[in-house]
């Protein structure tokens, strides 16, 4: 069954003619859709309200309806929607209107300050091994909100780089998630030094492998390697050892690993060899500060 | 969505058979702004939509003359924010 007019704008049926006004009004106030834009719901009250207040708006219209109600017999009447005829006003701006127009543009920052609202971003710091950084590694972290974040360090990744993990930060309500940042924090080596995509060590030998030569144990950075020591080095030389540096990464071909010649000297100098040397120095001319000049 | 709309025109007086409003009254919206027909004295459904609001916040709501321009910039602004709004959900993926 339907309201009764009356019952629709929340008055009696012996209410005065400025009651059903004053409820007509504020029930309108409240609803019309033009105040309500897009809500369908407003949109269908308001005509209901209009409706009714059509039918007993005015002393006339009530009479006539109030005869019509005892000779349809109770409730019978059927509820004419408002006659309200053509779109309302905020029909005719929607997609963008004449009216509407001045405002272009005026609140961009506002809306994107709305859609574009992510959660915060937030940076941790991971201290990564040097290996791992040269190398690449998967490594686990926990986030405080007790996430567990599979952190991927790239090969070659350089100490201070910040990888990006989209969208792992903290949401804002509604929001977006923000973004987690991991800054890279990559440890020294105590034997290799990066220069670029080369490593670079070095490397002690005696006395007896730098005069003799022979095939030296080096570390490397993925395991140990035979380096052939020439015969006659000095300090300083540098051996190259190729393709034992940072991996290739985006396209670029693996480095080489540099070792860097030191002569030890024994802490305690053998009489015998200290003596053989000397024989040997009387017989030999040989200037290594020759290029210092006299 | 966007509702096509019909490049009707109307002139004074058929605004006012329309709306049931007398024609000084919808002269007077015009003299003070409250409508801008896109030419002099010929309106569009805009206006003619406008001018229906306009007489009901006057009768129904018992809106004042003062109450009437800052209601329309309200409902306006409202209007456009909502066909930001709008066009910033279609962007969305």
């Amino acid at each position: 069954m339907t309201k009764s007019p009356y019952e629709t704008l929340g008055v009696s049926a012996k209410a005065s003619q400025d009651d059903i006004r004053n409820s007509y009004r504020n029930l309108a106030k409240k609803f019309h859709p033009d105040l309500n834009p897009g809500n369908k719901e407003a949109e269908n009250k308001f005509k209901v309200i209009n409706g009714a207040y059509e039918q007993i708006g005015t002393p006339e219209q009530r009479a006539k309806f109030d005869r019509s109600e005892t000779e349809e017999a109770q409730g019978g009447s059927s509820q004419p929607e408002s006659g309200r005829r053509g779109p309302f006003y905020h029909q005719t701006q929607q997609g963008g209107g004449r009216y509407t127009h001045s405002f272009e543009g005026m609140d961009d920052d506002l809306l994107n300050s709305i859609f574009g609202q992510r959660g915060q971003d937030e940076l941790y710091r991971m201290d990564v091994e040097f290996k791992d950084a040269v190398m690449g590694a998967e490594r686990e972290i926990g986030l405080p909100n007790g996430k567990k974040l599979r952190v991927k360090i790239p090969a070659g990744v350089e100490s201070g780089a910040k990888l990006r993990f989209a969208g792992q930060g903290n949401s804002g309500g509604k929001a977006p998630a923000g973004d987690v940042y991991v800054q890279l924090n990559v440890a020294s080596s105590p034997l290799f030094k990066r220069l670029g995509d080369d490593l670079e060590m070095e490397l002690p030998i005696s006395v007896s492998e730098a005069i003799l030569g022979g095939e030296i144990k080096v570390p490397t950075i993925d395991g140990s390697i035979l380096l052939k020591v020439p015969s006659g080095v000095s300090s300083g030389q540098r051996l190259r050892v190729p393709g034992k540096g940072v991996p290739g990464h985006k396209g670029t071909k693996r480095g080489d690993q540099f070792v860097i010649l030191k002569i030890m000297t024994p802490p305690t100098v053998d009489p015998a060899f200290k003596e053989a040397v000397a024989e040997w120095s009387k017989r030999q001319s040989f200037d290594p500060r020759a290029s210092l000049g006299k | 969505m966007i509702p096509a709309k019909s490049g009707k025109r109307f002139t004074i007086v058929e605004v006012s058979e329309i709306t049931g409003l007398d024609r000084t009254h919808i002269v007077m919206f015009i003299e003070r702004e409250w409508v801008s027909p896109p030419e002099r004295d010929v309106l569009d459904e805009e206006d003619v939509a406008r001018i229906r609001l306009i007489r009901e916040l006057q009768e129904d709501f018992g809106a004042n003359d003062d109450a009437i321009p800052l209601i329309l910039h309200l409902v306006d602004q409202l209007c456009h924010l909502r066909n930001q709004m709008w066009k910033q959900g279609q962007k969305e993926p």
